[in-house]
């Protein structure tokens, strides 16, 4: 075994040995064990089907031209000849020029060098030569080892950065999420500024849900985090609130809810296994943690379930400041959501919109049903740059009253509070009022002709908004700002049918983005102008 | 004539002097040309140019000893020239069969060089021989 181990070394640490003798090398012998077109050189070609080429594409094979001397192989095809054959002739060529190498000394001027082999002795002194930071065997900072002495640099930022794990007394806080596979990795630390959500997979048993750490309150809140890294401060994780998730999938939030809930097997059901955490990050703005806490939703699985889906998430919220996320600094993002507001009433001045968080312009959502009557008011936020349309399917039977209908239209169409006002940056603080863009509504009404002279009941069918936006700002960054918002209300009569027929209707909503920017005009900075004065007392003895 | 100092020898010496000048000058422009166009590595180069530099400096005392005992008639400078010139062959075949690149122009200097060290060498035997008996 130890001579087959030495000798495979041996082979595996030398390439094979390179060619050199120009009789011998072909560069267009590409195809092994058949005859290339046009390749003179191809040892796999036989006369029959030489006198098929028409020219030889590489007519000479030569080593270094810079040599005085050396052999060269000369291909040709005699054309002349019935059938036309292939001519070698191996001749001697010569430089003419009195700088030619007669001889040289060293091996490699001539020939490329061949590579050094990798072996286990040499790995590693080639990959500190030739490799690059790709992955390195330890990410640096995370010495958690206790012995290891001091580094030189204690001196460092004793602050996090952003993207730098938060560390805790033991390794680091866990923010379990698939890696490679849908399975929870508890491998993967929270990346400080960094706000992730995940979802995973977990499998499960109910004899062994006890003693599954990824399941338990504890695993997510018993060590404390470092309010620096490296230091000896540490938060301690606190428990913000227990929502209690049903089997049939309904949540209730527990009064008192900051007391530790293990997880306990109970005849066929495990009760209070993790389900989700919320961790909320509070920061200061040195890059240290002041305060920490967990929202955790608990649940219960059955005996046939063998696995669970867990969902994590994480925020940074910094000290003393209210967030608001916004949808672009300053230009709306795509993708983000389209903020809106609505002016407080009563006030007969501009002031302040009220916006909350999560004061979004809204579309009716596509429920699977199609049904307008039974839709639950599932609404989704209008996002910008993305043209939406969604829509549902209105049946209507005879003696269907129409004022009610109209109205229940409405609600599904524009959702029970239509925003008044959208914002036309991005990051439209409340109380500028000035960057708050006007919804403009319009009415369409599809009046038959013949019924102008009586005033008959209109249903909402459709409802479009036409978000005009332009590009805003410096020509190599522009910045999307909307300028207006036209929401477009389409109405049709409702016609009375006879009794025991039905028609359906469509109720369609969409959202439209057009750029109505304007060509940008380059602006160019004046000439400099020549400016000049004499002093006020040039001519002063006359003046 | 009493004139024992050989006249050849003179010439060539002169020659030899306003020669290896050119040859100086003429290989190292080389050696440069060399190491921009091909791969010269930095301990390759080294050795070629300590010799280049070492014949360069044996040369001046070679051919001033030569001259003084030539003309002076006296048999010890003339033996020590000869054996400073075996040293300059030694470095002549190195540059001319064991440098790193060997270019053709490279040959025939030396080719030159060494004829010329070969001649002065049999001329210096012969004045010697003259000067002792």
């Amino acid at each position: 075994p130890a001579d087959t181990r030495g000798a495979a070394r041996e082979r595996a640490s030398s390439a094979p040995a390179p060619v050199t003798d120009v009789a011998r090398l072909c560069v267009c012998d590409l195809l092994v064990a058949q005859c290339d077109a046009n390749c003179c050189c191809d040892p796999d070609c036989s006369p029959e089907e030489f006198s098929l080429f028409t020219t030889c594409s590489i007519p000479v094979v030569v080593g270094d031209s810079r040599l005085c001397r050396q052999k060269a192989a000369v291909y040709s095809l005699d054309v002349e000849a019935n059938p036309p054959e292939r001519i070698f002739q191996l001749i001697d060529q010569v430089n003419p020029s009195i700088f030619c190498i007669h001889a040289t000394n060293y091996k490699q001027a001539l020939y490329l060098k061949s590579p050094e082999m990798p072996t286990p002795e040499n790995f590693d002194r080639l990959l500190n030569e030739f490799g690059s930071a790709a992955f390195s065997a330890e990410p640096e900072g995370w010495d958690v080892d206790p012995e290891a002495p001091n580094p030189p640099d204690a001196n460092e930022t004793h602050s996090y950065e952003y993207g730098a794990p938060v560390q805790t007394e033991d390794a680091f806080l866990r923010l379990p999420s698939p890696v490679v596979s849908s399975w929870c990795s508890d491998a993967n630390p929270a990346a400080f500024l960094v706000n992730q959500a995940t979802k995973c997979i977990r499998s499960v048993s109910v004899d062994k849900c006890e003693s599954i750490q990824g399941l338990s309150m504890l695993f997510y809140i018993n060590s404390s985090i470092l309010a620096v890294p490296k230091s000896s401060q540490m938060v301690n994780v606190t428990v913000q609130s227990i929502v209690v998730q049903s089997l049939d999938g309904r949540r209730t939030l527990l009064e008192g809810g900051d007391v530790l809930r293990l997880p306990l097997a109970l005849d066929e059901l495990c009760l209070n296994i993790v389900l989700g955490v919320s961790y909320h990050i509070t920061y200061t703005d040195t890059g240290a943690i002041t305060e920490a806490a967990a929202a955790f939703v608990l649940g219960a699985i059955t005996k046939e379930a063998l696995s669970v889906q867990q969902s994590f998430q994480i925020t940074f919220t910094q000290v003393n400041t209210k967030p608001v996320p916004l949808s672009g600094n300053p230009g709306y993002v795509v993708g983000l959501p389209v903020r809106a507001g609505f002016r407080p009433q009563g006030y007969p001045f501009l002031v302040e919109f009220l916006t909350n968080r999560h004061s979004q312009l809204t579309i009716m959502q596509s429920t699977g049903s199609q049904d307008c009557l039974a839709a639950q008011g599932a609404r989704a936020p209008v996002l910008f740059g993305y043209n939406m349309i969604s829509g549902c399917k209105l049946r209507i039977t005879a003696g269907m009253k129409c004022q009610p209908l109209a109205q229940t239209l409405l609600d599904v169409l524009k959702g029970q509070r239509f925003p008044e006002y959208v914002a036309s940056f991005g990051n439209s603080q409340a109380q500028d009022v000035l960057d708050w863009v006007p919804i403009t509504h319009l009415h369409i009404s599809e009046q038959k002709i013949a019924n102008t002279l009586q005033s008959s009941c209109q249903i909402p069918v459709s409802l479009g908004i036409e978000v005009k936006w332009t590009k805003y700002g410096s020509l190599v960054n522009p910045q999307a700002r909307i300028v207006n918002v036209t929401a477009t209300l389409s109405t049709t009569t409702l016609q009375q049918l006879p009794s025991g027929r039905e028609r359906i209707i469509p109720v369609t909503s969409s959202v439209v983005f057009t750029d109505i920017s304007s060509p940008a005009e380059p602006g160019y900075k004046a000439w400099p102008t020549i400016n000049i004065k004499l002093p006020f007392d040039f001519f002063y003895p006359f003046v | 004539s009493s004139q024992l100092s050989s006249l050849p020898l003179q010439i060539l010496f002169y020659v030899n002097g306003i020669y290896y000048v050119f040859y100086f000058l003429a290989t190292l422009a080389m050696i440069v040309y060399k190491s921009q166009v091909f791969s010269y590595p930095d301990d390759f180069l080294a050795p070629d140019l300590a010799v280049l530099f070492l014949m360069a400096i044996l040369e001046v005392p070679r051919l001033y000893l030569g001259c003084k005992g030539n003309l002076m008639e006296e048999e010890a400078p003339l033996g020590l020239s000869l054996g400073v010139t075996v040293g300059s062959v030694v470095l002549c075949v190195y540059l001319l069969t064991w440098q790193t690149y060997v270019l053709w122009a490279d040959v025939i200097l030396n080719a030159v060089l060494l004829c010329a060290y070969g001649l002065e060498s049999g001329l210096k035997v012969m004045a010697i021989a003259v000067f002792v008996s």
